[in-house]
């Protein structure tokens, strides 16, 4: 990690919002009208985060986890309800326009050109919002334009493009001015693998050569592997994994799996197998075909030796695969809500 | 660090940013020239049956509340002309944006929002007022027999007080649209907003027609800035002090406006949630 100053800086920040609970239903509705019912909601719960410049962070979470409230509120569009946010010594709440300068944003959902002019227009109406010199910004734009293979879009109305063209378009007007930090909300979302490879490609070059500070939200394994060494994941508001994308397996690795081959079928091996493990905590077993039984458990309170001098007595086994998990697996288990954030007993995990 | 990590320099100049953006939604209406057309060609339907209507008014009268059967020819048609400024697209663009959430892109950008729908507005009425004014004139002159002025000074108080009402126009446009902040549906609120200013701010008729307490109501909401303070300087129905009284009236409605808008503008924003996750 760079030792310079933070470039993004939040301690304890948090969201809440207030939602309207109708109940279903023509009577719900009026119901609703007489006695408006609400509930809190806190989508982003007291979060500490530290970003140096020239960082790449990957953050992820499951839908409704907080991942876009966090960008909203870094960027300035949402006013937090408690806690510290600053993003180059500014609060961007505070001084939104301020901070606008110092970022660009591509959110993968909208498009920030204008609809029904040329693109070409589009960009220099944002260089004139930016404040951009002419000289200043005839250079980033022939730049942009050169990277991205822009030239043949730039007299297409915005609504014309596909929506890989498009998303060059708006990567190109995120960072007409420059900024020094990019924000990406879920930016391959609906593009094909050779439009995401370039997408891909152009970002890390950005970071590399110029010292882009990225934050990156995506369920893309391929942007986070591709585009971030650094992993931050969030659920349901709070931030369970901040480090290492290759360190992951470490954190949450421990869940592993043993996949059995027994040499006859045996319908009831997982009764045999679950007698004979019977008193390990955390142990589960599955028998996917007559022939395999496979067991999950805790790596930190048993070994798969033990495991196996368990079984090997009362199952008739030819083949043992230990499975360890990979950083997809992991992702994927905190994407489908399966992820245990628990420790185990003594575990300094 | 390289150029990128450079801050831009600080607001040379904040307008240039606004103009870009008048610019832009002057192309844009250009684009949409058939709507606008339209719209604009729908008005003046309006205008042809009120005039029949007051043709069979007038039939043997020479004054209606003070206003000869010239004068009410003129009113119609200027009246039309200016409500015909900050057009339904204009309501239509600013609910839209709040209730899509495609607001987070204007929002995201160095840009006041507020200063951010005026442009827009001003771009638009460029062109709104070439289409609506040229017509009215025309019209005016070769078939309607308008009135001129009451005096040269009465015709550039009457230009003020025009673009005074358009503000006043985008600011209530504005504050309407950010209900939908919290009603998250603004078809209803745009249709009710159209028909209510169309009364209040005197386009339909003038407000010394309107019965008993809506005229009371109407005299001193804002929304009387829009139309009928502007074409009452024109004809001269409003002179020497009662115009100086109407002119102050605007100013001071555009002030608490501009006020109230900045005021629900912050609490809108920090409220209320961004739709679209």
């Amino acid at each position: 990690m760079p030792d310079s100053e933070p470039i993004i800086r939040a301690s304890g920040l948090t969201k809440r919002f207030r939602r309207a609970v109708r109940p279903p239903g023509l009577r719900g509705a009026l119901k609703h009208l007489v006695r408006p019912r609400y509930e809190t909601l806190t989508a982003v719960d007291a979060i500490d985060l530290t970003i140096h410049p020239g960082e790449s962070v990957a953050y992820v979470g499951p839908n409704g986890a907080g991942k876009s409230t966090t960008i909203k509120l870094l960027t300035g569009i949402l006013v937090p309800s408690e806690g510290e946010v600053s993003v180059r010594g500014i609060a961007p709440w505070q001084h939104r326009i301020d901070n606008a300068f110092n970022m660009g944003v591509v959110f993968g959902q909208r498009t920030q050109l204008w609809w029904d002019i040329p693109v070409v227009e589009s960009f220099r109406l944002l260089g004139d919002i930016y404040q951009l010199d002419a000289a200043t910004y005839i250079r980033t734009f022939d730049d942009l334009v050169e990277v991205l293979d822009l030239q043949p879009l730039l007299a297409v109305p915005a609504r014309q493009l596909s929506l890989g063209q498009r998303m060059r378009c708006d990567l190109a007007a995120s960072l007409i001015h420059s900024p020094p930090i990019l924000y990406l909300d879920e930016p391959s979302i609906g593009l094909d693998v050779s439009v995401k490879a370039r997408f891909r490609e152009f970002i890390r070059a950005m970071h590399r050569e110029r010292g882009l500070t990225v934050m990156l939200t995506s369920h893309d394994l391929g942007d986070i592997e591709e585009l971030c060494e650094r992993m931050v994941m969030i659920d349901k508001g709070h931030i369970v994994y901040d480090g290492a994308l290759t360190e992951i397996t470490n954190r949450f690795g421990w869940e592993r799996t043993l996949a059995l081959t027994l040499s006859d079928p045996t319908p009831d091996a997982d009764t045999i197998a679950t007698g004979a493990l019977d008193g390990r905590s955390g142990v589960r077993v599955t028998q996917p075909t007559d022939t395999t039984l496979t067991i999950t458990y805790d790596g930190r309170i048993v070994t798969s030796g033990e495991l196996i001098r368990d079984l090997a007595i009362s199952v008739p086994m030819t083949d043992v695969d230990i499975q360890e998990p990979s950083a997809e697996s992991i992702i994927r288990h905190l994407y489908e809500g399966t992820l245990r954030f628990d420790d185990a007993p003594g575990s300094d995990a | 660090m390289s150029e990128l990590a450079i801050a831009p320099p600080k607001h040379p100049s904040a307008l240039k940013r606004y103009v870009s953006i008048a610019r832009m939604a002057l192309q844009q209406t250009l684009a949409y020239r058939g709507t606008t057309l339209a719209t604009v060609l729908i008005l003046f339907l309006w205008i042809a049956i009120l005039f029949s209507f007051w043709n069979s008014a007038y039939a043997g009268r020479e004054e209606i509340a003070g206003y000869t059967h010239r004068d009410m020819r003129t009113y119609i048609l200027l009246a039309y002309a200016i409500n015909a400024l900050v057009g339904w697209r204009v309501a239509r663009g600013m609910m839209g944006r709040i209730r899509t959430g495609e607001i987070v892109i204007d929002m995201v950008r160095p840009l006041n929002y507020r200063t951010t729908q005026l442009a827009i507005a001003a771009g638009g009425g460029v062109i709104e007022g070439c289409i609506s004014f040229g017509i009215a004139i025309g019209l005016g002159l070769l078939f309607f027999d308008i009135r001129p002025p009451d005096s040269p000074l009465a015709a550039g108080l009457f230009i003020f007080s025009v673009l005074l009402g358009f503000v006043t126009k985008v600011l209530v446009v504005f504050l309407i649209s950010l209900l939908t902040f919290w009603t998250l549906q603004g078809v209803g609120i745009m249709w009710a907003q159209g028909s209510v200013i169309a009364i209040l701010s005197g386009t339909l008729v003038p407000l010394a027609l309107l019965p008993g307490w809506i005229r009371v109501v109407a005299e001193v909401l804002p929304l009387r800035g829009i139309v009928a303070t502007p074409v009452s300087i024109y004809i001269g129905t409003a002179d020497g002090l009662a115009l100086a009284g109407l002119l102050a009236l605007q100013l001071a409605w555009l002030a608490a406006l501009w006020w109230v808008t900045d005021r629900a503008w912050l609490r809108a924003f920090r409220a209320v949630e961004i739709q679209g996750g």
